[in-house]
């Protein structure tokens, strides 16, 4: 069943376009995660979502039902900063969201100790929210977006400004989620977040979808079964030389990647770059990486 | 709408409470103030006529005005720079209730001032003349007009907690002075009197202090007293419609 559906949404802020035709539905139960560069638009599409923005046209359906201030109740918003009450202590900011959202007496103390425990925040229920570390706060940013059950959950750059322990405890908190059933639209810039969380991933360029699908969908964008990441001081000459051996040849962000039809060896590779003033060779399998620099390179204006 | 109302206010509650600054805001400040010209009162026999006038005014310039107007400026400020009124707006809460919320908060930390600096006032020897009922129907004025004002000051000047000072000083300290807070308004030039006529501080001040210290009842006062009411739905009024202003320009940014 389709939660969320996008039909052509614009937005500008003064001259400039944000979002341009973007158009994308999701199914009940998804993650979906919205990649793409600074600007791209990502993140107003969650603002559109929650009803944070106004988009300028096109239409938004939660569930086949246009967005209304009614649909609030069903959206959990899960902001970029934390958005915290610093001199409250976790349970009071829990509590305080989920008595606007009309939870009353035995079922909001209830609701407040199943996420306390969830979200694994009992040590630090004594210490105000202000003094918690960032991934404790975004832990329960992520807890509050969820005080009312939410049928759909936005995540906006839920592990961005986290060290890298906190970012796999988020992450495993996050699966959870998934498993729960509830439906997750997520925007990243980490490619490996949208890799482990993501059933599927829509690459965002200059406002509009340029590709989306689940990641094997996405990895097939790549022509090729492995990619070398070449340095050297003549590329010129090693372009030619791929080329000459069939290879695909890309300049992504400066970097020669070579596309191999068949994989190879990182031997091979040096053998067939042999002659060449090569600094180093590398040769990975396709990935998310590849497919985002791909779609990028192809949909660019 | 009335459990969003009293989450904002138990939520604002509970801040305060925690807040130590804001303990010096509300409580500290206007209590030391009393004490303070009271003592200078009560030492000057050519003075102690003026006391019970003077406990009115800091009553209404000191406390009722910092933490009603002041506070609810820096709130704003505050909700502004953390990302939470965001967070606000994606949530169900309506506007009207958390501008409720802040009119009930502020009204029990002004019931808890106004005991406080009562207590002190009586123990230097300022002593209550009028109407206990009509007094606090006052205090109650004092807030939706200064809770009002807020919202106008704070929506309007104030987007980050650094400016709130500089709004509080700009405008805040000014009308104080103009509200014949510091000078009787007799002391005033001619035209500086007819601005101040315009300020509901003035009227606040006044109306108090004639409760207070002349023991004037509603019949004295049932031009200020309308006068003050219209103030507190014009006051109301132009903090909902700030206020609003001020959510739809952030659903805009």
């Amino acid at each position: 069943m389709t939660q969320l559906t996008f039909n052509g949404i614009c937005k500008r802020y003064g001259g400039r376009v944000v979002l341009d035709d973007f158009c994308l539905d999701i199914q009940t139960g998804e993650v979906v995660g919205l990649l793409g560069p600074n600007g791209c638009g990502k993140s107003t599409v969650l603002n559109i979502v929650s009803q944070l923005l106004r988009a300028d046209a096109g239409q938004v359906l939660l569930g086949g039902e246009p967005l209304s201030a009614a649909c609030r109740a069903r959206i959990g918003l899960c902001p970029q900063h934390s958005a915290l009450y610093r001199d409250l202590l976790p349970a009071e900011n829990l509590d305080f969201f989920a008595r606007l959202h009309g939870l009353a007496g035995a079922e909001r103390t209830r609701r407040v100790a199943e996420l306390m425990e969830q979200f694994q925040l009992g040590p630090h229920a004594g210490t105000a929210v202000g003094k918690l570390s960032g991934g404790w706060q975004q832990r329960l940013s992520l807890a509050i977006a969820l005080v009312h059950r939410p049928a759909l959950l936005l995540l906006d750059e839920p592990t961005g400004a986290v060290d890298v322990q906190a970012r796999h405890e988020l992450w495993s908190l996050i699966e959870g989620l998934r498993a729960s059933g509830v439906t997750l639209l997520l925007t990243t810039h980490q490619l490996a977040e949208a890799e482990r969380l993501c059933s599927r991933v829509a690459l965002l360029q200059s406002g509009r979808v340029a590709a989306a699908g689940t990641l094997p969908e996405l990895l097939a964008q790549v022509p090729a079964s492995a990619v070398a990441i070449i340095q050297t001081q003549d590329g010129a000459a090693a372009r030619a030389r791929a080329a000459g051996l069939g290879w695909g040849v890309r300049n992504w962000a400066g970097q020669l990647a070579c596309l191999l039809p068949q994989p190879l060896s990182l031997g091979e590779v040096v053998a067939s770059l042999d002659g060449l003033a090569v600094t180093s060779v590398s040769v990975q399998p396709v990935g998310l990486e590849h497919a985002y620099l791909e779609v990028m390179q192809a949909t660019a204006v | 709408m009335f459990q969003q109302t009293l989450a904002v206010a138990r939520r604002l509650l509970l801040e305060q409470l925690r807040q130590r600054r804001g303990l010096i805001f509300w409580a500290v400040f206007p209590a030391l103030m009393m004490l303070l010209f009271g003592l200078v009162y009560a030492h000057n026999a050519t003075m102690r006529a003026g006391l019970d006038a003077a406990a009115a005014g800091i009553l209404m310039g000191a406390a009722l005005f910092f933490s009603c107007l002041g506070g609810t400026v820096a709130l704003l400020a505050v909700e502004r720079e953390r990302g939470t009124l965001r967070r606000l707006l994606a949530s169900p809460l309506r506007p009207a209730a958390y501008f409720m919320g802040v009119v009930l908060a502020q009204s029990l930390l002004a019931a808890v001032q106004v005991v406080m600096l009562v207590a002190i006032a009586y123990a230097v020897g300022a002593r209550y003349h009028g109407s206990v009922t009509l007094g606090l129907f006052i205090v109650a004025l004092a807030v939706l007009i200064y809770v009002g004002l807020g919202f106008f000051f704070g929506a309007r000047f104030a987007r980050r907690s650094e400016e709130v000072v500089v709004a509080l000083s700009a405008i805040g300290v000014p009308l104080l002075v103009l509200g014949g807070t510091f000078f009787p308004l007799e002391l005033m030039p001619a035209a500086m009197q007819k601005l101040a006529h315009l300020n509901p501080i003035l009227y606040l001040n006044e109306t108090l202090k004639a409760v207070a210290a002349r023991g004037q009842g509603v019949a004295e006062l049932r031009v200020e007293l309308a006068g003050l009411v219209l103030f507190g739905a014009g006051s109301v009024g132009l903090g909902l419609w700030s206020w609003r202003l001020l959510l739809r320009a952030e659903q805009g940014a």
